[in-house]
């Protein structure tokens, strides 16, 4: 790899203030950042880590059922969380469908998300969890909604020095399912990634989220198929039509894993999928 | 029970220990004081013109010590690019630095100008007029072109060429265009019988053309190697290689150094499986690079490099047509096969021969051909050839029972040859047991009582490999305290080392425990064959059997001697001597045997084993998969596999359960997963992230059946067991989507979104 600075901040002011340098880098788990530096795809001159700034990590349920994760919470954490897998089990099934568990157990779901691929497993579990995302900079801070964070493949909001914090999951869904279309059983990357969380009151669909990954350039939900099942009573043809509703809103690409068609095809597919076992759980 | 005491048993392996420590030494493990870390540049373009290489910039750079070119191959035989490149990766120079970054860094300092070329990658469309050619004018003509050329040359030394006979010859080969094809590397044409009598006389004639990926064999360590070039001239090199009496000829030709001057230390192998043996891929340039710094040099591959610049399998595409009678009987076959043999020649196109697997097939007819692309040269894969080939065969035949609508096993074993048959390469089949082993996997797998459930299907193939056989040479020697050793220069593949030791502990009959091996280097052993196709275990345990053999004559002399007998009345058992006939009993241990021979004229216990040819006999591998189809997705499990394969005797029953679990995992993998991808400008997909491999977590255990129907030339009747089981996989797993899903796929890998469009063409879905 290129020679680099390394620095480990005490503070997130201090990091923040090293971040906004150019040609920065944070370091949080590091499967993405160094496995990038042994290939010369990143050439960050400095790399600025954030092992050494205290209480980043950690998942924390309120009274309320409400849920914060730390950016620094191993993706492994998040994935073996009772509280996540009972309330948000969408998010601790696409953290489990990260690389291997050696890898889980160094990434962090704030370099998971922060990476803004489109196709991170987390990141659909999280759009339908209406997670709110706490950033830091070097003189404010702010809370931007998940699905107003991605701006277009490796492109955020955050502005030069912004550092995500946490996140905070505010109202638990009765039901969530997480379906990641691949090819190998373990250690794939999404071809798409399709989560559905629902809320049922006495048989009604009261609300309902649809995040899907690696469809468009940048991670995002499907609303008209969401508005759709709003206030209706569940039912094959019900699902078919948000389905069908969530293919259309997507705009992915061709690429050697597999083509657009096929990608939007499976949208249909596991979006009916996903909802049907999210009404399961809710009905459980 | 065995009648032996040591072959047969499921031992551990010799090696298991320092593998599972990590004491084991790789080629990277290997570090001389003072040494260099080389880096090949490589072509940053599928096919180009090269206009200029610029060194200066890079030469400059503190650290560097050596950067050579083709200009510094005194031999001029070709390591790099000079004037034009044929594939991404090609290695243009290489440097040697005091650093890997640094090394990293001069390389990126070199500047080529290239003219960039139009590219071809499809093998259907390189034998086209419109392809461009990778070779130039001088292969502008394919060589079936070139013997047209040559009729109509002949026919004008005859008459004028002005002639209108010369004119009507041109016009009636006008009409075979279609049949010409352009970059062609090689061909390959077999006819037996009449295809066209014999298709005639079908009831049903099947055709289909299939399409087989290029894969790569993956093994777990990248090429790797260092040279020692010392003042005096003499090469040492450290080679991660299957075979290094095979490299110090082949650095010997390239360079044209002495045969002596080259040392080749072969270090531990980190998985080979055919594409080991390459001696320009990283050897060549590591000791030019020694030769020009004065220093140790490393070279060692990425994974990306692996794929960029290793020597795959050849994908192919393989046009099959079949014609039977209704009453299942196999009446004519015929391939024409485009094999992708990437910039060089070298692709296994005979193997196309394969799609007649070992069934009576009277009529046949058989055209490969190899095919030039924007690619990097092939290898042996495990088998070469006989997965693609095989892959299309056996698809097709299951087709044919479809349509007869027979049993696919009962429809194989009508058809196979047995014991007595006349065999396509001339003389007789000999006893081999295919119908014994299609018929142990398919009782293992309860294919007879199978229940046909939704969206599951089963499918069967076979596949027939028989082992090679090269030279080699053993020797072992008795020491004092009963023990032997073995020395021997092949390198260990997948278990070898054990069965030789097996061998001679079976022979001296000494504990397995109490036999330990030794593999020298080129400078010190006697010279071996290389490990691949499926040799070793054949080659080396006769030549160890030799050894131990010699040994026991010397051990049987000395005993005689010391006993006061004859050699006759003597008896070798339990490690030690008998005098069989004496009562009370009289023994001499093999330890005071040993220490006896010391002071003896005819001196120290050493056998003596060396052995080159004795024909081979085929072995058949048979799999049964049950598969589970989600129609939607196209996603599919594997629910059960079954492998059986006549091994002829099992020397190490747990090694070659070994071999059987991984060649079907690799088989299973080329079918569903495996595919070497190329876009405008070359391999896109070269890591592991898009180039999938299969994990524990996507197959059941495989379930091995060992047949033993013993190869008269073989170590207790061995034969090769390395390559067989790869064979069938791709067609037995195609076969299972076929019986699950209902429609043929013909194009590997299966992937969903294959399936997806396969039953959305047979009318499935919304």
């Amino acid at each position: 790899m290129k020679n680099f600075e390394y620095f480990e901040p005490t503070t997130l002011a201090e990091a923040s203030r090293l971040f906004a340098q150019e040609h920065a880098q944070l370091l949080a788990g590091g499967t993405d950042l160094v496995i990038g530096m042994k290939a010369y795809t990143e050439t960050p001159q400095s790399v600025i880590s954030l092992q050494k700034i205290p209480d980043l990590a950690g998942i924390t349920t309120d009274a309320d059922n409400s849920i914060t994760i730390g950016t620094m919470t191993k993706v492994r954490e998040v994935e073996l969380s009772k509280d996540i897998q009972q309330y948000h089990t969408a998010l601790a099934e696409g953290a489990s469908e990260i690389g291997s568990i050696q890898i889980r157990n160094l990434a962090t779901i704030g370099g998971n998300i922060a990476h803004a691929s489109p196709a991170a497993d987390t990141v659909a579990g999280l759009l339908v969890a209406d997670a709110q995302v706490n950033i830091i900079g070097a003189d404010d801070e702010r809370t931007v909604p998940i699905n107003e964070l991605f701006t277009g493949p490796g492109q955020t909001v955050l502005k030069p020095g912004e550092i995500i914090t946490q996140f905070h999951l505010p109202s638990p869904a009765s039901g969530s399912h997480y379906i990641k279309h691949k090819i190998r059983e373990v250690m794939d990357l999404a071809f798409i990634g399709v989560a559905s969380a629902v809320n049922l009151q006495n048989g009604v669909i009261k609300d309902a989220r649809i995040g899907l990954a690696a469809v468009a350039p940048t991670p995002i939900r499907a609303t008209e198929a969401e508005n759709l099942l709003k206030g209706k009573i569940p039912t094959p043809e019900l699902l078919q039509q948000a389905g069908e509703a969530a293919a259309a809103a997507t705009s992915p690409i061709s690429d050697l894993r597999c083509s657009a068609e096929h990608r939007k095809e499976m949208v249909d597919v596991l979006t009916r999928r996903t909802l049907q076992y999210a009404l399961d759980r809710a009905t459980r | 029970m065995s009648e032996y005491s040591v072959v047969g048993q499921k031992l551990p392996r010799v090696d298991a220990v320092e593998k599972v420590t990590g004491a084991a030494q790789y080629g990277a493990d290997v570090h001389p004081a003072g040494m260099l870390y080389g880096k090949i540049v490589r072509s940053q373009h599928a096919h180009a013109n090269i206009l200029s290489i610029d060194t200066s910039e890079a030469e400059k750079l503190p650290g560097v010590r050596a950067i050579i070119t083709q200009d510094d191959v005194p031999s001029g035989r070709r390591v790099f690019a000079t004037d034009k490149v044929l594939y991404l990766g090609e290695p243009l120079a290489a440097v040697a630095a005091t650093d890997p970054d640094i090394a990293e860094e001069a390389a990126e300092l070199i500047k080529i100008e290239y003219e960039v070329l139009p590219v071809v990658q499809d093998v259907m469309e390189s034998i086209k007029p419109s392809a461009p050619r990778l070779h130039g004018d001088a292969t502008k003509d394919g060589p079936n072109r070139r013997n047209i050329n040559a009729e109509i040359k002949k026919l004008a030394d005859e008459v004028d060429s002005n002639s209108d006979e010369i004119r009507e010859l041109e016009a009636e080969l006008e009409k075979y265009a279609d049949e010409v094809y352009y970059n062609i590397s090689a061909e390959s044409h077999t006819e037996a019988g009449d295809v066209e009598k014999g298709f005639a006389e079908s009831d049903i004639v099947v055709e289909d053309t299939y399409f087989i990926p290029r894969v790569h064999q993956t093994y777990m360590e990248p090429h790797v190697s260092v040279a020692s070039a010392d003042s005096s001239g003499k090469i040492t090199v450290w080679a991660s290689t299957q075979g290094p009496f095979a490299i110090r000829s082949g650095i010997a030709g390239t360079l044209g150094i002495p045969l002596t001057q080259i040392n080749v230390i072969g270090t531990t192998m980190g998985g080979g499986f055919g594409g080991r043996f390459g001696v320009i891929i990283t050897h060549v340039p590591a000791v030019l690079l020694s030769q020009k710094s004065g220093r140790p040099v490393r070279v060692q591959m990425t994974r990306e490099e692996e794929f960029l610049d290793g020597r795959p399998a050849p994908g192919c595409v393989i046009k099959l047509k079949t014609g039977a009678t209704k009453d299942g009987h196999i009446l004519a076959r015929q391939a024409l096969a485009f094999w992708d043999s990437g910039s060089v020649s070298g692709a296994s196109i005979g193997s196309t021969i394969r799609v007649r697997g070992v069934y009576k097939i009277p009529n046949i007819k058989i055209d490969a051909y190899g095919v030039h692309t924007n690619k990097s040269g092939t290898a042996a894969y495990r088998a070469p050839g006989a997965p693609q080939a095989i892959f299309a065969g056996e698809s097709q035949l299951d087709d044919i029972a479809e349509q007869i609508g027979m049993d696919p096993v009962k429809f194989r074993l009508m058809n196979m040859r047995e014991e007595g048959d006349s065999v396509p390469a001339g003389g007789s089949e000999p006893k081999v047991g295919y119908k014994e082993t299609l018929e142990a996997v398919a009782d293992a797998a309860g294919w007879w009582d199978r229940e046909a459930n939704d969206n599951q299907g089963w499918g069967v193939a076979v596949g027939d490999w028989t082992n090679g056989c090269g030279p080699g040479g053993v020797y072992v020697s008795v020491h004092e305290d009963g023990s032997a050793r073995i020395f021997h220069g092949s390198m260990d593949i997948t278990g070898t080392d054990t069965a030789i030791t097996q061998i001679i502990a079976e022979i001296l009959t000494i504990p397995y425990a109490n036999v330990t091996i030794r593999r020298g280097d080129t400078d010190s052993a006697p010279y071996s064959t290389g490990s691949g196709g499926s040799v070793v275990t054949f080659t080396m345990g006769n030549t160890a059997k030799l050894a131990a053999e010699d040994a026991r004559r010397r051990i049987l002399e000395l005993a005689a001697e010391r006993l006061n007998t004859n050699a006759d009345d003597l008896e070798l058992r339990d490690g030690a001597v008998h005098i069989i006939t004496a009562d009370p009993p009289k023994s001499i241990s093999l330890g005071e045997l040993a220490a006896y021979s010391l002071s003896t004229t005819g001196g120290p216990i050493v056998g003596k084993g060396s052995f080159a040819r004795q024909p081979s006999t085929p072995a058949l591998a048979a799999q049964i998969a049950k598969v589970e189809v989600d129609p939607d997705t196209g996603r599919t499990r594997v629910l059960k596999l079954v492998a059986s394969q006549d091994v002829g005797f099992a020397i190490n029953p747990m090694a070659v359960e070994g071999q059987i679990e991984g060649g079907t995992v690799q088989g299973y993998a080329w079918a569903m997963m495996e595919e070497m991808q190329y876009g405008e400008n070359g391999n896109i997909n070269p890591g592991f992230v898009d180039y999938r491999v299969p994990t524990s977590a996507d197959l059941p255990t495989v379930e091995s059946v060992i047949v033993e129907v013993p190869a008269p030339n073989g170590p207790y009747g061995a034969k090769g067991v390395g390559e067989p089981p790869i064979t069938p996989t791709l067609a037995t797993m195609a076969n299972a989507v076929r019986d699950a899903i209902g429609v043929r796929i013909t194009e590997l890998p299966i992937k969903p979104e294959k399936v997806v469009e396969a039953l959305k063409n047979n009318g499935h879905g919304a």
